[in-house]
């Protein structure tokens, strides 16, 4: 049975694909495909910290998480999103430089991010949520 | 939704990785006043006093002062455990680092024995309290992958490389007599091979794929290269603390610590070949020149081996592996790592708008810049053991890398500063 970590890890990499994308069309001016691609990983985003949010990290609170990593999370949730406000404002703008400066900083902030969640939080949640591990997963894909 | 303050545990203050940064443009500076051919051309013997001053210039204040930075920043990252009591620490390690490297490489450059008795016991304070803070580090982490183990095996390799390093100076300084060629392979190739190899190694399983969105390094690889590296490297010693070098050890140990060395650097060559994300990167740049090198270095490395009355095939591999590798690797994540850091300690105190992002912390140009200027002094390196004027241009060549990179950090520096300032006025 697949496992909260594999699950979740897979999303990043979805985020990724989409991303990268996007970043190469913005730096063609290439904008049309830097719309879709970039609202393609946006709603990717969305959907995956509403599934770490609403679901996956109340659950493993519950079950005796530790609070504090589950916190910073939260936090860079916000400043990823904050991130990804100033690019689509960049995008509107047709402004090529300034998308590059703000992708390559929200690509840092995200794998490091990503690096922390999958190697830190999600093996946590897999051991403490082993025995509701299908259930999540199930309503985790419900969110997609 | 909420939200807290990030952990001072997770991340330390900006000041603990950056005055390590700033400080590394120094020394590149050092190492060039040291190579400057005043009477003899330096690289014509791997011996000279020059040469040694300009090595530890750049092994010491560069490359060990960059990573000892980084490390206290990327330890919570990668294996989830701070060092602990940054400040204190960085400044125990940064002061007897900073001050000891400059000792020890003006007491080679004026063949002054009392500047290594000065510097070996500085040298020695910095690298046992960060060897202490790593090992505490490391134990206290819950993570188990392989970074860690690199990281660990690296951490041991640079116990036994400062061990043998501060013996070799007091005893230099002081005349006693040892046997100073074998000490000294063995100081240098735990050193090259072992702390800084294995901790690039450990270090790329994790920024490789995170910053060019490559695929991950093999499992086989990942979980297996650090630990064979680390034991060819104690049997390698122990080969030579017994003298007990016929010619078929020598090679099959050379011939094994390349093959392994040449399978990291080709799988991250592939890696980075199928990365999804296209856009041209500097420090992408910087990383494959450092793997090319790592490849030219295991070849020269096993020519001198194989073909030993050719002069300066030892000079030409160690030159691969301290510039070529290590050097370029090294600047290439310093340019990731300070336009991000600053990035990130003004936007996480809560400022969202009006922070520069990365690109405007420090200009991609200016990277492209330092990039031709590395490759053109590794270029004068490979041609100076037979042309003098060559020997000018290396030490010209590290002048004006020091000047570049101290600008982009001082840059870098003085926008955190100023726009720090602007928005708490604001």
């Amino acid at each position: 049975m697949q496992n909260i970590a594999d699950f979740m890890s897979t999303g990043h990499r979805e985020c990724d694909v989409a991303f990268a994308i996007a970043e190469q069309a913005a730096s063609e001016k290439n904008w049309s495909t830097a719309e879709i691609a970039f609202n393609d990983f946006s709603v990717n985003m969305a959907r995956h910290f509403l599934m770490e949010e609403d679901k996956l990290f109340p659950m493993l609170l519950s079950a005796g998480g530790p609070d504090a990593p589950v916190n910073v999370m939260v936090m860079e949730h916000a400043q990823m999103n904050e991130l990804i406000d100033q690019i689509a404002h960049s995008l509107e703008k047709k402004e090529s430089e300034t998308y590059g400066g703000l992708s390559e900083t929200l690509l840092i902030m995200m794998q490091q991010h990503n690096l922390k969640e999958e190697q830190i939080l999600y093996p946590i949640a897999d051991k403490l949520l082993e025995d509701q591990r299908e259930n999540l997963i199930n309503s985790l894909r419900s969110c997609l | 939704m909420r939200t807290v303050p990030l952990s001072t545990e997770q991340a330390p203050p900006i000041s603990v990785p950056l005055r390590f940064f700033i400080s590394t443009p120094l020394f590149l500076m050092l190492a060039a006043l040291a190579l400057v051919p005043v009477s003899d051309n330096p690289f014509t013997n791997i011996h000279s006093l020059a040469l040694l001053a300009a090595t530890h210039s750049i092994t010491l204040g560069f490359m060990a002062m960059a990573m000892l930075g980084a490390m206290q920043q990327i330890l919570p990252v990668v294996i989830a455990s701070p060092m602990p009591a940054s400040g204190i620490i960085s400044w125990l390690t940064f002061l007897p680092m900073i001050s000891g490297t400059a000792l020890l490489t003006t007491g080679f450059m004026l063949g002054k024995p009392i500047f290594l008795e000065l510097a070996w016991p500085l040298l020695g304070l910095a690298f046992i309290t960060f060897i202490g803070s790593s090992l505490f580090s490391l134990v206290r982490s819950p993570s188990s992958n392989a970074t860690k183990t690199s990281i660990l095996l690296s951490i041991l390799a640079l116990t036994g490389t400062i061990a043998l390093g501060m013996l070799l100076a007091h005893a230099y300084a002081t005349g006693l007599l040892l046997p100073y060629e074998k000490l000294a392979k063995s100081h240098i190739n735990l050193s090259l091979g072992g702390w800084v190899l294995l901790l690039v190694i450990g270090v790329s399983y994790q920024v490789v794929p995170m910053f060019q969105l490559t695929p991950h390094y093999p499992k086989w690889l990942s979980f297996s290269l650090a630990p064979a590296i680390f034991i060819v490297l104690v049997v390698n010693l122990i080969s030579l603390l017994l003298e007990f070098r016929p010619y078929w050890v020598v090679i099959s140990l050379q011939f094994t610590f390349w093959l392994l060395a040449s399978s990291f650097a080709v799988v991250t060559l592939n890696l980075q070949s199928r990365r999804r994300r296209r856009i041209a990167d500097a420090t992408l740049s910087f990383f494959r020149l450092g793997m090319i090198s790592l490849l030219c270095a295991g070849i020269t490395a096993l020519a001198n081996v194989f073909v030993p009355a050719f002069d300066h095939f030892d000079t030409l591999s160690a030159a691969l592996f301290i510039l070529g590798f290590a050097m370029s690797i090294i600047i290439g994540m310093l340019y990731k790592i300070v336009p991000f850091l600053v990035w990130f300690h003004l936007f996480r105190g809560g400022i969202k708008r009006g922070v520069p992002n990365m690109k405007e912390i420090i200009p991609e140009h200016w990277m492209w810049r330092h990039f031709w200027l590395h490759c053109c002094t590794l270029l004068a390196v490979l041609i100076a053991p037979w042309w003098d004027v060559a020997a000018w241009l290396v030490s010209l060549g590290l002048l004006l890398q020091g000047m570049l990179l101290g600008s982009g950090l001082y840059t870098a520096m003085s926008v955190y500063r100023i726009t720090l300032r602007c928005l708490e006025e604001s």
